[in-house]
C-alpha cells in the first residue's frame, strides 16, 4: 500500500484550457470533445477544444486504449524469410481527462481482461500503464444512469488518478493515487481547496446520487443465471434484436475483437473490434458457429456480463452507463433483462 | 516539378471482353497502331462478367483509372451480358461519382473485333483524361 | 390517432383469435420517452399493448424473414413497401403474412430533438394536436410537431400503404413534394466539395451496421463485408473501407429502397445515410422511371434491361 498525501486543490473553470494547454507539452491530452451534436473523446493540442458540461459521451473512451483498428506489427516477405516491424504504441504518456466514474469503472475491468491470467496484452497495457485519468464527477446523471446498482457512484474515485467535481465555477480537485498527486506535483500554480468548498462537495456527492432514479437489482443475478442457459425466455428476448454493433462498441466494457491480415503497401496484422452479436462472431472456419442464431448470441451477451465475467473476475461487466440503453435502434433495454431474471419471472415462465 | 511528379505515369486496368474488345486491342497491336502503354489488362468472358467490386477493388487499390470494354449493344456473345452489365455501370458510375470521385476515373466503351483503332483511340482518351486529373487518392487505401 | 391504435388492436385481435395468424408484429411503448419498441404478440388478449404513434419508427418488415408461422404485421406507407419488395423477392412468403396497413402519421426524429434540446436530457414527451411537450430537468416546452418530423417522412409519398390486407383509420392525401430536392444541393457542388463533405460524414461512422441490420433490404446471410473468401473489402474502419462498405451498400439497394429513413435513424452517429442512398433511387426514376415497392410484379430496373437504355457515359 502506498501512502501519499490525500491533497484537495481548486480550479476556476475558466483555467481549464490553461491546465490543458500545460499538460500536452508533456502528454497526449484527450479530453471530451462537442461535434455538432455529439460528444467523444479525443486527442486535443489546445485548450480550447474541451467541452466538460455533458453528461455522458456517445462513444465510451475505451478506444484509447483499445482502438477499434490497431496495427499489431506490418511485414514483408522476402528472399530471407519474413521481417516483422513492430508498430509504435505510445508516443508520449497519456493523461485523459474528464472520464466519467462508470466508465472509470470500466478501465478496471478491461484491465482484468486484458492483464490479469496467462496472456497479458501489451498493446492495451504499454498504453493503460502510462496514462493518468482526472475524472469528472456527475452532477446531472442521465435518466438510464444506474451506475449505483453496479457498485459504482456518480462521485465515484475508483479507477481514477484525481477525481474533478464541480461546483458552480470551479472543480475541486481530489487526489486518488500517488500518479495523480505526481501530476499535481508538476502544478503549483493550483490553489489549494478550503474545507468549506469540500464540505460542499460532499453533500453534492449525496444528493446526487440519491438522485438517480434507475435501479437494477442485480444482486444474486449471476447465480441465477447459472441454471438459465437453457432457460425458454432466451427464445424470446433475442426477438427484436438485429444483430447489429451499438450496444457492444458503445459500451466501456465489451473488449471482443478479431484479428486479421491485410496488404496495402506493406502486410499489417490489424485487430479490430468485433460484437458478439454479429452474425459471424465466432463463426469458424468450417463454417461452422457455436452461436447460429440471435438467440444464442445475445445469450452469450448477457451470459458474458452477468455470469461469465463475473464467474472468472469477481465482478459483473456492466457499469451502468446506460449506453446501450439510449443507442438501442430498436429499444432493447438491458435493465429489463436484468430485472426479470432478478425477480425470478424467467424461472416461472420457464416451469 | 519535383522529379517524382514528372516521373508519374498512370496506371489504368482494363477488363476487356474476350469475343470484342480483347480481339480489338489484339487488331491494334498487330496493325502496329500506337497507344500509351499504361493499361494492364484483364481477359474477361464478357463484360457482363465484371463485378462492380472489380472496379471498386480497382480503385481501391490505387489504380488511377479503369476501363472496361465489351461487345456492342446486339452482339454480345451471350446475348444479353453486357445491357445487363450496362444498367449496372450506370448505376455504379452515378454513385461514385456522386460521392465525389472525379468522372474520368471510370471509363466504358464498346470495341468490337474489327475496331482496332477505335480501342487504340479509346485507350489514348482514357489516359490523357487520367492524366490530367492527376494520380488517384480519394478511395485508395493507404 | 387513438382510433388508429384501436383498430389496429381490433385487427390483431380478430387475426389472432380467428386463427388467420399465429403472431402479429407491432409496436408496443419503449422505456424512453419518444420511443416504442417492436413487440410480438400471440395471445388476443395481449392486443392491448400495442400502440400506434409517431414513434412507430422501427420497418417491421425485417421481423417477417424467414418466418414458418403466419404473422400479421403493423406497417405503414414505407413498411409496407419494403414487405412488397421483399416479397417479390422472395425472401417474405406473401401466402404467411397478413399486412395491417395504417396511414403514417409521419415519424419524429429524435435526433432533431435532440438537437433542439442541446444536451438537456429529455425526460417525459407527450404529443397532442400537431404539438409536441418536451420536458425535463428544469425545462417544459412546446413546438409545432412538425419541426420535429423525419426528413424522409417530409419526402414521402406513399403514406398511405400501397399493399395491405386490412386498413385501419382512413387514408390520407399525399403530398405532392418535391422527391429529391434533399440532396440537389450536394449534387450541384463540384467533385470535390461533394468528395470532402462524404469523407467529413462517413468517417464518423463505427461500423456498427445498424444502418444494415435495420434496413429491410439488408436481409443477405452473409453480407459483402462479412465475406471472407474471398474478402473483398476491409472491415476496418479506415476511410476507404468505410466509404466503400457505404457505395456498395447503397448499390446494393438500388431499385429496391424505399427510403424509409431507418437506416438514418438508427446511426448512433448521427450520419446522414439517406443522402448516399437517396441518390440510388434518384437514379432509378431518372434514368428506368421506376420507384420501389408500389407493385408485386413489376421488375425492378437492376433485374432487366432495354436495347435503348441510355449509354451516354459509354464510349
Ligand atoms: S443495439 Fe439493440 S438491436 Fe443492436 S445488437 Fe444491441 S440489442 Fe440488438
Ligand atoms: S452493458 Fe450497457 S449499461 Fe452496461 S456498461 Fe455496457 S453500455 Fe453501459
Ligand atoms: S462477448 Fe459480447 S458482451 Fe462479451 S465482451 Fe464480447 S461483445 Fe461484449
Ligand atoms: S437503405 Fe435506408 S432508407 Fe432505404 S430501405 Fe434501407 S433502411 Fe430504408
Ligand atoms: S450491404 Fe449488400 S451484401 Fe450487405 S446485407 Fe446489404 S444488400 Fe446484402
Ligand atoms: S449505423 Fe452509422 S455508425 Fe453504424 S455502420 Fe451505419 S453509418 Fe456506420
Ligand atoms: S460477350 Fe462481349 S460483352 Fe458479352
Amino acid at each position: 500500500m502506498v501512502v501519499f498525501q490525500m491533497v484537495w486543490k481548486v480550479i476556476g473553470k475558466n483555467k481549464i484550457p490553461t491546465l490543458i494547454q500545460e499538460l500536452n507539452k508533456e502528454y497526449e491530452v484527450f479530453t471530451p470533445v462537442k461535434k455538432e451534436n455529439l460528444v467523444f473523446f479525443e486527442r486535443v493540442s489546445s485548450g480550447n477544444e474541451a467541452f466538460l458540461d455533458f453528461q455522458n459521451t456517445k462513444k465510451s473512451p475505451k478506444e484509447v486504449f483499445f482502438p477499434q483498428t490497431e496495427i499489431l506489427f506490418t511485414y514483408e516477405i522476402n528472399k530471407q524469410g519474413v521481417e516483422i516491424e513492430k508498430a509504435p504504441v505510445l508516443k508520449r504518456d497519456i493523461v485523459l481527462l474528464g472520464i466519467r466514474p462508470c466508465d472509470a469503472k470500466g478501465f478496471l475491468l478491461l484491465d482484468k481482461f486484458f492483464s490479469s491470467g496467462e496472456y497479458k496484452d501489451l498493446y492495451y497495457l504499454e498504453k493503460r500503464r502510462n496514462t493518468t485519468i482526472i475524472g469528472l464527477a456527475c452532477n446531472r446523471p442521465l435518466s438510464t444512469c444506474f451506475c449505483t446498482s453496479m457498485g459504482g457512484a456518480p462521485f465515484g474515485k475508483e479507477g481514477m488518478d484525481l477525481l474533478l467535481q464541480d461546483i458552480n465555477d470551479k472543480y475541486l480537485i481530489e487526489t486518488v493515487t500517488e500518479r495523480g498527486e505526481k501530476l499535481i506535483k508538476k502544478l503549483p500554480w493550483l490553489k489549494d481547496a478550503e474545507n468549506g468548498d469540500i464540505d460542499k462537495v460532499r453533500s453534492l456527492s449525496r444528493n446526487v446520487e440519491k438522485a438517480i432514479k434507475s435501479k437494477v437489482s442485480v444482486e444474486g443475478v449471476s447465480k441465477k443465471l447459472d441454471g438459465m442457459f437453457d432457460n425458454k425466455q432466451w427464445d424470446l428476448i433475442h426477438e427484436k434484436c438485429l444483430g447489429c454493433g451499438v450496444c457492444t462498441y458503445l459500451c466501456p466494457t465489451c473488449c471482443c475483437f478479431d484479428i486479421l491480415d491485410e496488404a496495402t503497401t506493406k502486410w499489417k496484422r490489424v485487430r479490430i473490434w468485433d460484437s458478439c452479436q454479429f452474425s459471424c462472431f465466432t463463426l469458424q472456419g468450417s463454417g461452422y458457429n457455436p452461436r447460429p442464431s440471435g438467440k444464442e448470441r445475445m445469450r452469450q451477451r448477457i451470459m458474458h456480463k452477468f455470469n461469465y465475467f463475473p464467474k472468472n473476475y469477481g465482478e459483473n461487466f456492466c457499469v451502468g452507463c446506460g449506453r446501450c440503453v439510449q443507442e438501442c435502434p430498436v429499444n432493447f433495454d438491458i435493465r429489463e433483462v436484468v430485472e426479470a431474471i432478478s425477480t425470478d419471472i424467467w424461472r416461472e415462465k420457464d416451469e | 516539378m519535383k522529379p517524382a511528379e514528372k516521373e508519374w505515369t498512370p496506371k489504368i486496368l482494363a477488363f476487356l471482353c474476350n469475343w470484342c474488345s480483347y480481339a480489338g486491342a489484339d487488331l491494334a497491336g498487330i496493325s502496329r497502331m500506337q497507344y500509351p502503354p499504361n493499361i494492364r489488362v484483364v481477359r474477361v468472358p464478357c463484360s457482363g462478367r465484371v463485378n462492380p467490386y472489380f472496379i471498386i477493388k480497382a480503385l481501391q487499390r490505387g489504380w488511377d483509372g479503369v476501363l472496361v470494354s465489351g461487345c456492342h449493344p446486339g452482339d454480345c456473345h451471350y446475348i444479353s451480358g453486357n445491357l445487363v452489365a450496362r444498367r449496372r455501370f450506370a448505376v455504379l458510375k452515378d454513385l461514385l461519382e456522386y460521392l465525389g470521385i472525379e468522372s474520368g476515373r471510370l471509363n466504358f466503351s464498346w470495341v468490337s473485333a474489327a475496331e482496332g483503332e477505335k480501342f487504340a483511340t479509346v485507350v489514348k482518351e482514357v489516359v490523357e483524361k487520367v492524366k490530367a486529373l492527376g494520380p488517384a487518392e480519394r478511395l485508395v487505401k493507404r | 390517432m387513438h382510433n388508429v391504435e384501436n383498430s389496429i388492436r381490433e385487427a390483431a385481435k380478430k387475426l389472432l383469435s380467428e386463427k388467420k395468424v399465429d403472431l402479429i408484429v407491432g409496436y408496443e411503448r419503449g422505456t424512453l420517452p419518444l420511443r416504442t419498441t417492436p413487440c410480438f404478440v400471440d395471445k388476443a388478449e395481449d392486443v392491448r399493448k400495442l400502440v400506434w404513434n409517431e414513434n412507430c419508427d422501427a420497418n417491421l418488415s425485417k421481423y417477417l424473414l424467414s418466418r414458418k408461422e403466419n404473422v400479421g404485421v403493423v406497417a405503414k406507407g414505407c413498411d409496407a413497401r419494403s414487405i412488397a419488395v421483399c416479397i417479390f423477392e422472395k425472401q417474405i412468403d406473401k401466402e404467411k403474412v397478413v399486412i395491417i396497413g395504417a396511414p403514417c402519421l409521419g415519424l419524429i426524429d429524435k435526433k432533431k430533438v435532440k438537437a433542439k434540446l442541446d444536451g438537456r436530457e429529455l425526460l417525459e414527451a407527450t404529443i397532442e394536436d400537431e404539438q409536441i411537450r418536451l420536458k425535463g430537468e428544469g425545462f417544459e416546452l412546446v413546438f409545432p410537431k412538425k419541426d420535429f418530423i423525419c426528413n424522409s417522412c417530409l419526402t414521402c409519398r406513399h403514406r398511405n400503404p400501397p399493399i395491405y390486407d386490412v386498413f385501419t383509420g382512413e387514408k390520407v392525401s399525399e403530398a405532392e413534394v418535391d422527391e429529391f430536392g434533399e440532396i440537389a444541393d450536394l449534387e450541384a457542388k463540384p467533385a470535390k466539395e461533394r468528395w470532402e463533405h462524404f469523407k467529413e460524414e462517413l468517417d464518423k461512422c463505427i461500423r456498427c451496421y445498424a444502418c444494415r441490420e435495420v434496413c429491410p433490404l439488408c436481409y443477405c446471410k452473409t453480407c459483402f463485408v462479412d465475406q471472407t473468401m474471398p474478402i473483398w473489402f476491409g472491415k476496418t474502419n479506415d476511410l476507404s473501407d468505410t466509404m466503400i462498405y457505404h457505395l456498395v451498400r447503397a448499390f446494393h439497394v438500388a431499385g429496391r429502397c424505399v427510403d424509409c429513413g431507418a437506416c438514418s435513424r438508427a446511426c448512433p452517429m448521427n450520419i446522414n445515410l439517406r443522402e448516399v442512398v437517396k441518390k440510388t433511387e434518384k437514379i432509378m426514376k431518372e434514368r428506368y422511371d421506376y420507384t420501389a415497392g408500389l407493385s408485386l410484379e413489376k421488375i425492378p430496373p437492376l433485374g432487366e434491361f432495354k436495347i435503348d437504355d441510355s449509354q451516354e457515359f459509354i464510349k
